[in-house]
């Protein structure tokens, strides 16, 4: 028996049905006359067959996946978007806002109302009796300090005048009290007031 | 009144299956959630069996096909059809696989026997002398499976596709990212390697 030409790669293709209909047909007459390609044909047949055997016995017919779908979803679930970009989790986050407000209309309005209240509440303080702004305290006994100033000198003044008129004999009393308004109103312009009466009861001396 | 609805039922089966596997995918990227639970349904169980084989244990197969289908959805919405859906799934389940024995071989559980004692076993069983044929048609079955895990990764993956997957050189080249030709070297190679480890089985039997 002398052994023929025909290559291994192709009695394996021929095999395992990878030859096309015409090379197929014409290795299957080679094959009546060749006793070496019917043994090497009838040998691949006989492992691919062992193997196909031995493969099904690991594989069962009737595969039962215990709840693959509900392990996939529970999956899903628990798993964080990792490689999500920005844009497809504020997408994603935007569409699970909807649908929770879709679905839990009543509850979601109920708690953006306490938010709100809550909100109000911590930034406005309305049982708070605090005034609500903070006036610089230095600045403000400074103020008070000029304030009761003029107050004790417009009080001073008035003292001068209603002494003028009730004791208008005592013009040297007079004329002693004004000086002291003058002294107490420097810089002010009670003293320019104070100094127009004294040069008036001065001019009467 | 039962009559009818099972025959609705029976029609809306039949529509399902009318609808191709690309239609699924564009429903589902249109918001519709159980465009994927039947997809899910129609390739749960070819994806099992396909790790099931590759893996060789069950639990770590079924946890497998639930890692596919999590990749699968979360991808399913960028995925473009430059092939078809269950390819991409083959490639998906073929590359999980691939990082299962890699990390499998850094942390290994058990070695691999070498082809010379896998060769000694098969000349030393003899199934034709020996009584107790179903314990040696089990220690067979293990050893001829023990033959198919000797393949180098590539031979085995494009050995499953084409035998029990039903896939084209294509497809295959397709899902592993091969040229056909080299989907064809690696074929001829597994079977002809499958040949040189079980040839003492067929001897022994007198084929």
């Amino acid at each position: 028996m002398t052994k023929c030409k025909i290559s291994e790669a192709q009695v394996i293709d021929y095999v395992i049905g990878a030859l096309d209909v015409p090379s197929a047909a014409e290795y299957r007459h080679h094959l009546t006359t060749c006793n070496h390609c019917i043994r090497q044909v009838n040998v691949l047949k006989h492992v691919l067959q062992l193997v196909d055997t031995a493969e099904a016995e690991i594989t069962p017919n009737a595969i039962v996946l215990t709840d693959l779908n509900s392990k996939l979803y529970r999956r899903l679930a628990e798993e964080p978007l990792q490689n999500a970009s920005v844009q497809s989790r504020f997408t994603d986050f935007i569409s699970r806002l909807g649908l929770i407000l879709q679905l839990q209309k009543p509850a979601v309005v109920g708690l953006l109302a306490v938010v709100a209240i809550t909100i109000t509440l911590l930034v406005v303080n309305p049982f708070d009796n605090e005034p609500t702004f903070e006036v610089d305290q230095t600045e403000s006994a400074n103020a008070r300090i000029e304030q009761y100033h003029h107050q004790g000198i417009q009080r001073s003044m008035e003292d001068v005048i209603r002494n003028k008129h009730l004791r208008q004999s005592d013009e040297w009393g007079t004329v002693s009290q004004l000086n002291r308004v003058k002294d107490q109103a420097k810089g002010t312009d009670w003293a320019t007031l104070a100094n127009k009466h004294l040069k008036g009861v001065s001019s009467k001396l | 009144m039962i009559s009818c609805s099972i025959l609705n039922e029976s029609l809306a089966n039949n529509m399902d299956k009318m609808i191709d596997d690309e239609m699924l995918v564009t429903q589902f990227k249109s918001g519709i959630q159980k465009a994927f639970d039947e997809l899910m349904k129609r390739y749960e169980r070819r994806i099992f069996s396909y790790l099931l084989r590759s893996v060789r244990n069950y639990e770590d197969a079924e946890e497998l096909t639930l890692e596919v289908f999590f990749k699968a959805y979360r991808a399913l919405g960028s995925w473009e059809p430059k092939a078809k859906f269950s390819t991409w799934l083959y490639t998906i389940a073929s590359n999980l696989s691939i990082d299962y024995h890699r990390s499998k071989s850094r942390h290994p559980v058990f070695t691999f026997e070498d082809e010379d004692v896998i060769e000694k076993r098969l000349v030393a069983t003899d199934i034709s002398s020996n009584p107790e044929k179903q314990l040696e048609d089990k220690e067979r079955g293990e050893i001829i499976r023990a033959a198919v895990d000797e393949l180098s990764a590539k031979q085995k993956e494009v050995f499953m596709l084409t035998r029990y997957e039903g896939l084209q050189i294509k497809e295959v080249a397709d899902t592993l990212g091969m040229a056909e030709g080299t989907v064809k070297i690696h074929l001829h190679r597994a079977i002809k390697k499958l040949q040189t480890l079980l040839q003492p089985l067929w001897e022994n039997n007198e084929i």
